[in-house]
């Protein structure tokens, strides 16, 4: 059996590619995947967790986790595709109006 | 105790009201043919009203944890259900006066807003980590839809992009910390949480969901460092649906942040009439320190900014700073102090936006300090209105705002937390420059345009109902503070 | 439980592959910012091209993809997603009873709302 700890790795590896994804990225797109990353890797900790102390109750967060990024997705792709025919580009630096 | 699912149908009332109006308006909007009419703006106003009405009757012995703990029935809840509501209803009759959205199909607009109020319906009242997380999201979600509602403006959908990022990251962090919590407790109950926690010692895994948590709690109510998207958000929104923001999602924000802290790290202390922490986390520091931060950063930018509009947000902030006070100070006195602000907070701070889209209609979308100048000659209602709302928002006396401040400052003295006291002094000269900025300009600069601005029925009505609180409050408050401090009772307690 | 999050255990079976896998990793990441920092930088057009050598490209390889597949993509997640919660009350359907059956029944309908509200908004229509 493997230890419930390498799973824990395997989500904090996850859901680390995320957030660098996030930050390092400059198109919108990419950022939007990393952020299905993260989510992807925080409901690995939620089976791994549900599985070892026996409660389904993890694997329902994580049902529950992947219909909600599926919603965020669904939005944040319908804005891109808006923001794509205003501006022609996806890339957050330009996304320059609004500042300080 | 927890009521079954069946038995607990009674008292979700509210949100079934809404649940109900928000399908009649997609059926509605599917079957007409005429999109860009009042009537769905009317249909909301019912369903709100309705809504308002049923979560109002508590009956006696209130406090019930419904739906197999899923969520509680409790005086804090309620409270927050009629706060947000409330606000929803002015944000409707804003809507249907602001001229920003003529020509535009409104139905999916109060689709939205809607969603957004059932949304923190369920956040005011989710004692379980899965219900929290997935009233957070419905939440957040229709907000972002409504900061984009003007989809061929970039401003709007700009803001909105900016949203989503910032939204869905902090949300993602914060439920990492909820993955933490429900490994290191086996249970979703935040009583249980709770209770599994105050029993171990602290651990890093602890620590660190703490603090993961509270990311995402600081960006529903935009704290500073995580209140980035908000000015944008506020600027590129809607102006009804930046007044919205600026109230709604940050109360129900407020409402889960005291209700998830105070279950997960904190018990009631039996020997007096305050919580002890229960957990080696020293969060009480850590959002002091927020508190004085955000109520800085908010007020500092605020001074720069000529945009109304941008600086309502910013000024936004800063009242978030000062709530948090409250917050950190582990006695019923100050989650009261949150509540009554978070209640005169509601009547200024829309007031002022109500006022900003009155004149934003007279001048064309007109929204910088310079669009104001001669308010007083051209309009004086709205301009005394918006004085009324700008002094009670810098909490001066006798307005409203100052009872709400010396409530919140009073406990912090009490505690001995004298720093924060004079931090949140300091802010409030610092607030003192920038609003009466506004007023100079409203009663003492020339106008470019010396038309008299016409002020209709039913705007004057609305700034009447909201000019009368606050200047009552700012003189007979004890109403309200007992309805606060009744409902700090919470569930877990 | 006090166990659960703890360091990686030594004795542990899959340790080895996890050591692997961590070699292969910094390798691989390794050369790639060893090539950047220390390899000579030399870009013309050639360099540049899609193929270094070879028949140059016809045309852009990034062909635009039509908005229509992403609304049907969009429209398929989600009502993919929302039929997964089918498949646990199905599990459970005796045990839930009528109750189950009736809430499932209000599950339903207010996704044939989401359903008929894009139909009627021409989200279905390829032309």
């Amino acid at each position: 059996m493997v230890e419930p700890s390498a799973y824990l790795l395997l989500s904090a590896i996850l859901f680390c590619i995320g957030v660098v994804g996030v930050v390092m990225r400059r198109n919108v797109l990419i950022i939007l995947m990393s952020v299905e990353l993260m989510l992807n890797g925080v409901n690995v900790a939620f089976v791994a967790a549900g599985s070892y102390l026996g409660d389904v109750a993890g694997g329902i967060f994580a049902f529950m986790v992947m219909t909600v990024a599926a919603a965020e997705a669904a939005v944040g792709l319908a804005l891109l595709i808006a923001l794509y025919r205003l501006k022609e580009t996806i890339d957050v630096t330009e996304l320059r109006i609004l500042k300080w | 105790m927890s009521l079954g699912n069946l038995a607990s149908v009674g008292y979700f009332l509210p949100e079934l009201t809404v649940t109900a109006t928000i399908l009649l308006l997609i059926l509605m909007h599917v079957v007409t043919k005429s999109p860009r009419s009042n009537a769905f703006g009317f249909l909301s106003l019912v369903g709100v009203g309705a809504a308002i009405l049923l979560s109002g009757i508590v009956p006696a012995g209130a406090g019930k944890s419904i739906f197999e703990g899923m969520a509680a029935y409790d005086g804090f809840a309620v409270f927050f259900k009629v706060l947000t509501a409330l606000a929803t209803l002015v944000v409707i009759f804003m809507t249907m006066d602001s001229r920003e959205m003529d020509g535009r199909s409104q139905a999916e607009y109060y689709i939205f807003l809607l969603s957004t109020l059932l949304g923190m319906f369920l956040l005011s009242s989710a004692t379980d980590i899965v219900m929290l997380y997935l009233s957070l999201e419905l939440v957040s979600i229709p907000s972002y839809l409504l900061a984009g509602y003007f989809k061929g403006r970039e401003r709007s959908t700009e803001a909105a992009m900016k949203y989503v990022v910032f939204g869905a990251t902090a949300s993602g962090v914060m439920i990492y910390g909820f993955s933490f919590l429900f490994g290191l407790t086996g249970t979703t109950q935040i009583a249980e949480i709770g209770r599994s926690l105050a029993a171990g010692k602290a651990t890093l895994p602890m620590l660190l969901a703490s603090v993961m948590v509270a990311v995402g709690f600081g960006y529903k109510i935009a704290a500073v460092p995580f209140h980035m998207w908000s000015p944008d958000v506020y600027e590129g929104a809607p102006t009804p649906a930046t007044a919205f923001f600026s109230v709604g999602p940050k109360a129900a924000g407020f409402a889960v942040l005291v209700r998830f802290y105070y279950t997960v790290f904190a018990a009631p202390d039996p020997g007096s009439a305050l919580w002890r922490l229960t957990s080696a986390v020293d969060w009480p520091l850590l959002f002091a320190a927020l508190s004085a931060v955000t109520m800085t950063v908010g007020n500092l930018v605020a001074v720069k900014q000529d945009n109304v509009k941008r600086l309502l947000a910013y000024s936004s902030i800063a009242h978030a700073g000062y709530m948090l006070m409250g917050f950190v100070l582990l006695s019923p006195a100050g989650l009261k102090a949150i509540l009554f602000y978070l209640v005169v907070y509601l009547f200024m701070n829309l007031g002022a936006f109500y006022v900003v889209i009155l004149v934003s209609n007279a001048t064309n979308g007109g929204e910088d300090i310079s669009d104001f100048a001669g308010l007083g000659s051209r309009a004086p209602f709205a301009a005394v209105s918006l004085a009324v709302f700008l002094f009670a928002l810098t909490g001066i006396p006798p307005f409203s705002g100052f009872i709400g401040k010396v409530y919140l400052f009073a406990e912090v003295i009490n505690r001995g937390v004298y720093w924060l006291v004079v931090v949140a002094g300091l802010n409030s000269v610092v607030a003192l420059y920038y609003y009466a900025r506004i007023v100079r300009s409203m009663f003492l600069d020339e106008p470019t345009d010396t038309a008299a601005i016409a002020v209709p029925g039913v705007p004057r009505a609305m700034l009447l109902l909201m000019v009368a609180p606050t200047l009552i409050l700012g003189v007979y408050w004890e109403p309200v503070a007992r309805i606060a401090s009744d409902s700090i009772r919470m569930i877990a307690f | 439980m006090a166990g659960f999050i703890e360091t990686v255990r030594f004795s542990d079976p899959y340790f080895p592959i996890f050591v692997l896998l961590v070699i292969a990793l910094v390798t691989a990441v390794g050369m790639v910012f060893l090539s950047q920092a220390t390899g000579p930088r030399k870009y013309d057009k050639i360099k540049y091209s899609v193929y270094e050598c070879g028949v140059d490209p016809l045309a852009p390889a990034s062909e635009r993809v039509s908005v229509k597949f992403y609304l049907i993509a969009i429209l398929f997640i989600l009502f993919d997603l929302e039929a997964t919660f089918l498949y646990p009350w199905a599990v459970l359907f005796r045990s839930l009873g009528l109750f189950g059956f009736i809430e499932m029944i209000i599950f339903v309908g207010i996704l044939m709302v989401g359903l008929v509200y894009a139909w009627k908004k021409g989200a279905l229509e390829w032309q």
